[in-house]
């Protein structure tokens, strides 16, 4: 999985200092860095040719658009994947409780009606079989 | 969650059916409701149940002896074999690695420390320079579905005035304040003067023994950083630029590193 990524990281690391060497020659512009810039632009320009080309291997990979909710605030984006498994666990434990509770009620109300209504528990039993202890 | 995403596939499957798993819809066979004979056509009468699973001789002799007796509504129970929110989903999809991942230590807030080598301050709000990843997706930029190469006659549109920008522009040289007191000294070429909070009669001491060393160190810092530059591809610019922006050009990891 990690591999399929390596080569758009290379591609978006270079460009990210191609960029950055723009930057510095634009932001003290020397007449003669004119050839420099020039040459930069043009990287720039195979720059994003090469990170349209990872493409092709990337086209099964999806992002949560909440994700970019994190980026775009200036938050790791690592928070984000934290906070989904802190709240699938939650709600795995939210939903273990009921699934707990219910198992008790059902097994409460059976041995109470049992007690009330013995002959139709008798044959309710016969049909649901046995049932595990919860 | 399932429906904000753009496609279906990879780890996020594990985390939908994660979220699915844990609320799972009606099975086809409770939906089938058994009912006494007494109560032909009763309230929720639907098509007759379908036997979706093959059944054995047991379950046919249950479900006869259920339309027979005193039951009605009666419905077949949620076979015990799907996977509900009663079982670890994270240890049975393998997260637990990621789980302790993320969750067993403090993951740091900025986005600068999960990209520290990118360039700029990157730690502000998208939208207050108009960078955000969302305006991309909600508006995305009129272009050609190709690049193409630059050519002689369209550069001459990038010729540019000589001499340093001004002050307000120039948004490349503001880095996100590092907490490292280390790098203190070397980030103070890059970083907005930042009032030094009273340092006490030690601390000044030392930083006046640093300063005494200084302009040794970085006149050997440079040469090294030449020696590096000259073997790579930042050779041919610094055939044109003075020293200073030579050092500059340095890639963004080695001067975190040095």
């Amino acid at each position: 999985m990690a591999e399929k990524f390596d080569s758009l990281e290379e591609q978006l690391e270079k460009f990210v200092e191609n960029i950055r060497q723009l930057g510095i020659i634009v932001s003290d512009f020397q007449p003669s860095s004119q050839a420099g810039l020039n040459q930069k632009l043009n990287f720039m320009v195979t720059g994003l040719q090469d990170i349209d080309k990872c493409r092709q291997q990337l086209h099964d990979i999806s992002v949560p658009l909440e994700v970019f909710e994190y980026i775009d605030q200036g938050r790791n984006p690592q928070l984000y994947t934290k906070e989904c498994l802190e709240r699938a666990l939650a709600k795995n434990e939210q939903v273990k409780g009921k699934i707990d509770t219910m198992k008790k009620f059902k097994s409460l109300l059976i041995q109470e009606l049992t007690k009330v209504f013995p002959e139709d528990m008798a044959k309710y039993k016969a049909i649901r079989g046995e049932e595990p202890p919860p | 969650m399932g429906g904000e995403r753009v496609g279906h596939a990879g780890m996020m499957e594990n985390f939908s059916a994660l979220f699915g798993g844990a609320e799972p819809p009606p099975p086809a066979a409770a939906t089938a409701l058994g009912f006494g004979p007494g109560k032909p056509g009763g309230p929720g009468a639907g098509p007759p149940p379908a036997a979706a699973a093959p059944q054995t001789v047991e379950d046919v002799a249950r479900k006869a002896a259920a339309a027979s007796g005193p039951f009605y509504l009666m419905r077949e129970l949620p076979g015990n074999m799907e996977l509900t929110g009663s079982t670890n989903l994270i240890t049975h999809y393998n997260l637990e690695h990621s789980y302790n991942k993320f969750c067993g230590k403090k993951v740091k807030e900025k986005l600068s420390n999960f990209l520290p080598d990118l360039p700029g301050m990157i730690d502000l709000p998208g939208s207050h320079d108009n960078s955000s990843l969302r305006s991309l997706i909600e508006k995305p930029p009129i272009c050609s579905s190709s690049f193409n190469p630059i050519t002689g006659t369209m550069l001459t549109g990038f010729r540019l005035h000589a001499g340093p920008l001004p002050e307000q522009c120039r948004l490349m040289h503001i880095q996100p304040p590092k907490k490292k007191n280390k790098h203190k000294h070397k980030q103070s070429r890059t970083q907005d003067p930042v009032p030094p909070e009273t340092p006490s009669d030690s601390d000044h001491k030392k930083k006046k023994k640093k300063k005494e060393e200084d302009p040794e160190r970085k006149r050997k810092k440079k040469e090294k950083k030449k020696k590096k530059v000259g073997g790579s591809k930042g050779e041919e610019l610094l055939v044109h630029f003075p020293t200073s922006l030579a050092t500059l050009m340095l890639p963004g990891r080695d001067r975190t590193r040095n």
